[in-house]
C-alpha cells in the first residue's frame, strides 16, 4: 500500500509498477456482467392436479469445476411460491435479497394482502428486463412456482436475463430445456393433462428427470432440493439420486479406460 | 506469480489495465433475441382481425406452445407483435397504459388514428436502443371502418389492408396478395385486360383464408405452429333504447366488439 | 378450402415491402476478464439465439453466389401431367441486365430448371446436353426424369467441395410408365424427391408459401397450369431480383405447351 498522502491506498509503483490510469479517462462504455461466474445447473418445474413441484440440484459449478456442493437455489417466497434458479450464482443471491427486501415491504401495512407467485413471478420478471435494457443484466433463467392459497390453482412462469417470459405446464431451465422438457411434455402436453396428473406421479416424474441430468448434464450434482407447492403450502425437501446404473458408460467408446 | 489460468492476460504488457488495451472482446452479450412466430393483419370494411400463431421458440427448443402475440389494449384497439416477445410485451403494456392515460386525461376513447401516432412515438423514442419487434395495429376508425397500421422497429408506419409479420411472411404475403387483394386475377373473359377488383370481403371468407395462410406456413416453417390466436373487432351492435343513458354505462362504449378465438394447428 | 384462382394472367401493381433489421454493432463493449473460461456447454443460458449471432441472416447478394443474379423456378405435379415454370431476370444483384435469361432447358422428355448463378446455370445446362446426348447414342433412347435425377445428383457430388452454385429442378412425364415424375436438389446434389411441388431460386420463400396455399393433388392440365402461374407470379412480385417475364411448360404424356407469361415489368 501506498502510504504517501497523494497516493493513499494505492498500489506502490515500486511493488506494481506505474499505475495506469487510462481507464480513468476512457471513452469506453462502463462495463457489467458480460459472463456468469459461479454458476447452477438446470431447475425443472412441472404443473399437477393441485399444485406444483419445482426442483434444482445443489451444485454450484465455477467454469467446470464443482466448486461449491451445498448450495440451496429454491427460494421461498412468501406462503405459497417458490423461485428456483439456474445462472449466475451471485446474482440469484442478489436477487434473493430483492425478494427478502420485497416481503418485509410488503408486510408493513397488515393489510391482509399477500404476494402469490404472479406477482413475485411479475417483480421478477420486471427487474430483470430493467437490467437487460442497462445493459448489466442479472445472468439467471429463473422459475417460478406456486399454488393458489383458495383454488390450488398452479402457478408455473420462466423469465431469463432478457426478461424473455413464459409459461406452460411443464418448464426447465439450462440443460433440462433440452434433456427434461421432452419427457415432461410426454406426460403434460397441456393444461388439459394437468389435471390427470397425480402428485406421486409428478414426483416420480421429476425424479426420473433429475437422474437424466444426472446422467448426461456434467454439471449436475447428485443431490437436489424439490419443493411441492400446493393450497396448503408448501412442502421442501432434499433428495439423493438412488438407483443409479452407469452400465451405458461401458459402451461409449473414446474417452473411457477402454483398450479401443 | 498467479497462473495464467486465472489471469489470462499475463502474456500481455504487465500492468497494463485491463480495459485499456484494445483487445477483442471474450463473449458478447446481447441483449436481444428472436421468438419467432408470425402474425397478420386484415382490415374489412367493417371489421379488422389480427391473426398470429402461439408458438413461442428461442433458437431450435419450444418455450411454449400457447404464447399469445395479440394483446387488447383498450378503447377497441388491438395490439400484434413479433419478434422479441419481452419487448413486445412491454411495448403492449406501454401502449395499453397510454391509452388508458388518454382516456382519463381526455374522458373519451382514443381514435385508432390517434393511437397509430402514440404507437410510433413510442417506437421512435427508443430509437438508439430499439423494441425489436414489428407491430401491427388495428381498430375501427371514426367511420366504423377497419384499420391496419403497420410499423418497423424504429416508428415508420403506414394504414395498410392487409399485412404479414414475422418469421413467415415472406411465405405469406404473396398468398395474401393473391387471395385478398386479388393480384394477377383478372375478370374471366376479358383476356387478361380487367383486373378483378378487390371489393367487401365477407367475413367468414377472410377468415377461412387467413387459417389456410397460417397452415401453409406451418408446413414450411418451423417456428410457426402450435395454436392460432385470432382476434377480432367489429361494430357493436347498436344499442337498444333502454339501455341508452348512465354515465357509468358510457364509460365502456366503445362502439367495437372485439372478439378472441384459439384453435389448433400443427405441433410439429 | 380451395383459392381456385379466376381468369386470366397479367400485370397489376403492388407496393413495396420493406423490412428492417435490428442493429447489430450498436453496443460493442470492450473488456477483458481474469476469471476462467465457462464452458458454453454447461451453460446454455449463455447461448444466444444463432439469428442474432450471425447478424441479418440473409446473406447479401454480394457474397452469396446464389443470390447474386436472381431468378427462380417452380415444378408442380398434376393428374398426368406435370409443369415446370421459371422467370425470365437475369441481374446483378439489384441491376437487371436482361429480361430474356430463360432458366429451364428441354433434354429429350426431361426438363431442368436451373437456379443460382447465371454462369453456372449455362454451364450445367452444356455439360447436361453433352452427357444427355451420349446417354441417347449409347442407349439409342431418350433419358428418363429418374435416370436424369440421379445424373444430375452424381454430376453435382463430384464437385462436392467446389460446389455448381446452382438449385437445380427435374420435371418430367415417364415415357414407359406414363407417371409424372419432379424432383429438386440442393446444390451438392442430394434429391428431394417430392410427391407435390419443388421450388428453387430466390422467390423460394415467397413460392413455398403460395404453392402450399394453392396446389392441390390431381389438378388436370388446365388448372395445374393456372396453378402454378399464380404462384410463380404472386412470388416474383413479392421478390425483387427476380420476375420480368416468365415461362411454363404444361407437359403431358404426348403434347407439350410452353407459354409465355406477362408480368410486371419493374
Amino acid at each position: 500500500m501506498n502510504q504517501h498522502p497523494h497516493g493513499w491506498g494505492r498500489p506502490r509503483d515500486d511493488v506494481y509498477g506505474a499505475y495506469d490510469s487510462s481507464y480513468l479517462n476512457s471513452t469506453q462504455p462502463v462495463t457489467h456482467t458480460q459472463r456468469p461466474i459461479v454458476t447452477g445447473t438446470s431447475v425443472l418445474g412441472v404443473k399437477f392436479q393441485d399444485g406444483v413441484i419445482i426442483a434444482a440440484d445443489n451444485i454450484a459449478s465455477y467454469g467446470s469445476l464443482a466448486r461449491y456442493d451445498n448450495v440451496e437455489r429454491l427460494l421461498q417466497v412468501g406462503t405459497h411460491t417458490v423461485v428456483g434458479a439456474g445462472g449466475d450464482m451471485s446474482d440469484m443471491q442478489y436477487l434473493h435479497l430483492l425478494l427478502d427486501n420485497l416481503l418485509i415491504k410488503e408486510q408493513y401495512p397488515a393489510d391482509d394482502h399477500h404476494l402469490h407467485a404472479p406477482q413475485v413471478h411479475s417483480y421478477i420478471s420486471r427487474v430483470l428486463y430493467q437490467r437487460r435494457n442497462k445493459f448489466d443484466p442479472l445472468w439467471n433463467s429463473i422459475l417460478t412456482a406456486g399454488a393458489d392459497p383458495n383454488t390450488s390453482e398452479p402457478f408455473l412462469s420462466y423469465v431469463d436475463l432478457r426478461g424473455t417470459t413464459f409459461s406452460a405446464p411443464a418448464l426447465a431451465t439450462g440443460f433440462g430445456a433440452h434433456l427434461a422438457v421432452p419427457i415432461l411434455r410426454r406426460h403434460v402436453p397441456d393444461e388439459a393433462a394437468v389435471k390427470d396428473l397425480t402428485r406421486e406421479d409428478a414426483e416420480k416424474l421429476v425424479d426420473e428427470c433429475m437422474k437424466v441430468l444426472w446422467y448426461r448434464d456434467a454439471r449436475s450434482g447428485v443431490t437436489y432440493s424439490w419443493s411441492v407447492i400446493t393450497k396448503e403450502g408448501v412442502e421442501t425437501g432434499s433428495k439423493k439420486i438412488e438407483n443409479q446404473s452407469w452400465k451405458f458408460a461401458e459402451m461409449i467408446k473414446g474417452y473411457g479406460a477402454q483398450n479401443i | 506469480m498467479a497462473s495464467s489460468y486465472l489471469l489470462p492476460h499475463a502474456q500481455h504488457a504487465p500492468h497494463a489495465h485491463p480495459t485499456a488495451s484494445s483487445q477483442p472482446r471474450q463473449h458478447h452479450w446481447s441483449p436481444y433475441t428472436e421468438n419467432g412466430g408470425v402474425i397478420l393483419g386484415i382490415a374489412g370494411k367493417d371489421y379488422v382481425i389480427i391473426a398470429g400463431d402461439t408458438r413461442s421458440s428461442e433458437g431450435y427448443n419450444i418455450n411454449t406452445r400457447t404464447a399469445r402475440k395479440i394483446f387488447q389494449l383498450g378503447s377497441g384497439i388491438i395490439l400484434g407483435v413479433v419478434g422479441m416477445s419481452a419487448d413486445g410485451e412491454e411495448l403492449a403494456r406501454k401502449v395499453a397504459r397510454k391509452i388508458d392515460d388518454y382516456k382519463r386525461n381526455h374522458d373519451k376513447h382514443i381514435t385508432v388514428s390517434a393511437a397509430a401516432v402514440m404507437l410510433s412515438r413510442t417506437l421512435y423514442q427508443k430509437r438508439f436502443f430499439p423494441y425489436y419487434c414489428q407491430p401491427l395495429l388495428g381498430g375501427l376508425d371514426e367511420n366504423g371502418v377497419g384499420a391496419i397500421y403497420t410499423y418497423d422497429y424504429v416508428g415508420s408506419f403506414e394504414r395498410e389492408q392487409s399485412r404479414a409479420f414475422g418469421s413467415a411472411a415472406a411465405l405469406i404475403t404473396p398468398f395474401l396478395d393473391n387471395q385478398i387483394n386479388l393480384k394477377n386475377q383478372f375478370v374471366p373473359g376479358s383476356n387478361g385486360e380487367e383486373p378483378r377488383t378487390p371489393g367487401d370481403m365477407p367475413r367468414d371468407l377472410v377468415e377461412k383464408i387467413v387459417k389456410d395462410a397460417f397452415s401453409s406456413a406451418v408446413e414450411r416453417q418451423i417456428e410457426v405452429g402450435d395454436g392460432l390466436q385470432m382476434v377480432t373487432v367489429t361494430r357493436a351492435p347498436p344499442r337498444a333504447e333502454e339501455e341508452e343513458a348512465t354515465v357509468e354505462d358510457d364509460d365502456e362504449w366503445t362502439g367495437s366488439t372485439i372478439s378472441e378465438t384459439l384453435s389448433p394447428l400443427k405441433q410439429d | 378450402m380451395r383459392h381456385s384462382p379466376r381468369g386470366g394472367v397479367g400485370r397489376t401493381s403492388v407496393s413495396d415491402d420493406a423490412q428492417f433489421h435490428p442493429p447489430q454493432a450498436l453496443f460493442a463493449i470492450s473488456t477483458t476478464s481474469i476469471h476462467p473460461p465457462v464452458d458454453p456447454a454447461s451453460a446454455s443460458y449463455l447461448q444466444i439465439s444463432p439469428r442474432i449471432q450471425a447478424g441479418p441472416h440473409i446473406k447479401s447478394t454480394m457474397s452469396n453466389p446464389f443470390t447474386l443474379n436472381g431468378g427462380a423456378c417452380l415444378a408442380m405435379t398434376g393428374k398426368d401431367c406435370v409443369a415446370i415454370a421459371c422467370d425470365l431476370r437475369l441481374g446483378q444483384q439489384a441491376l437487371t441486365l436482361s429480361n430474356n435469361f430463360p432458366k429451364v432447358f428441354n433434354y429429350g422428355d426431361v426438363w431442368l430448371g436451373l437456379t443460382g448463378l447465371a454462369t453456372d446455370v449455362q454451364t450445367i445446362h452444356s455439360l447436361f446436353r453433352y452427357k444427355v446426348n451420349l446417354y441417347r447414342l449409347r442407349e439409342e433412347r431418350e433419358i428418363e426424369p429418374e435416370t436424369m435425377a440421379n445424373l444430375v445428383s452424381s454430376t453435382l457430388y463430384e464437385r462436392r467441395f467446389g460446389p455448381y452454385y446452382v438449385s437445380p429442378v427435374v420435371a418430367g412425364i415417364n415415357q414407359r410408365t406414363g407417371k409424372p415424375f419432379i424432383c429438386g436438389f440442393d446444390s451438392i446434389g442430394c434429391i428431394d424427391f417430392a410427391k407435390d411441388f419443388i421450388v428453387s431460386g430466390t422467390a423460394s420463400d415467397q413460392l413455398f408459401g403460395v404453392a402450399e396455399g394453392l396446389w392441390e393433388p390431381d389438378l388436370e392440365a388446365d388448372e395445374l397450369f393456372e396453378t402454378i402461374s399464380q404462384t410463380l407470379l404472386n412470388s416474383l412480385d413479392r421478390d425483387a431480383l427476380a420476375g420480368w417475364g416468365a415461362h411454363v411448360y404444361i407437359i403431358k404424356k404426348d403434347s407439350v405447351t410452353k407459354r409465355l407469361l406477362r408480368t410486371r415489368q419493374d
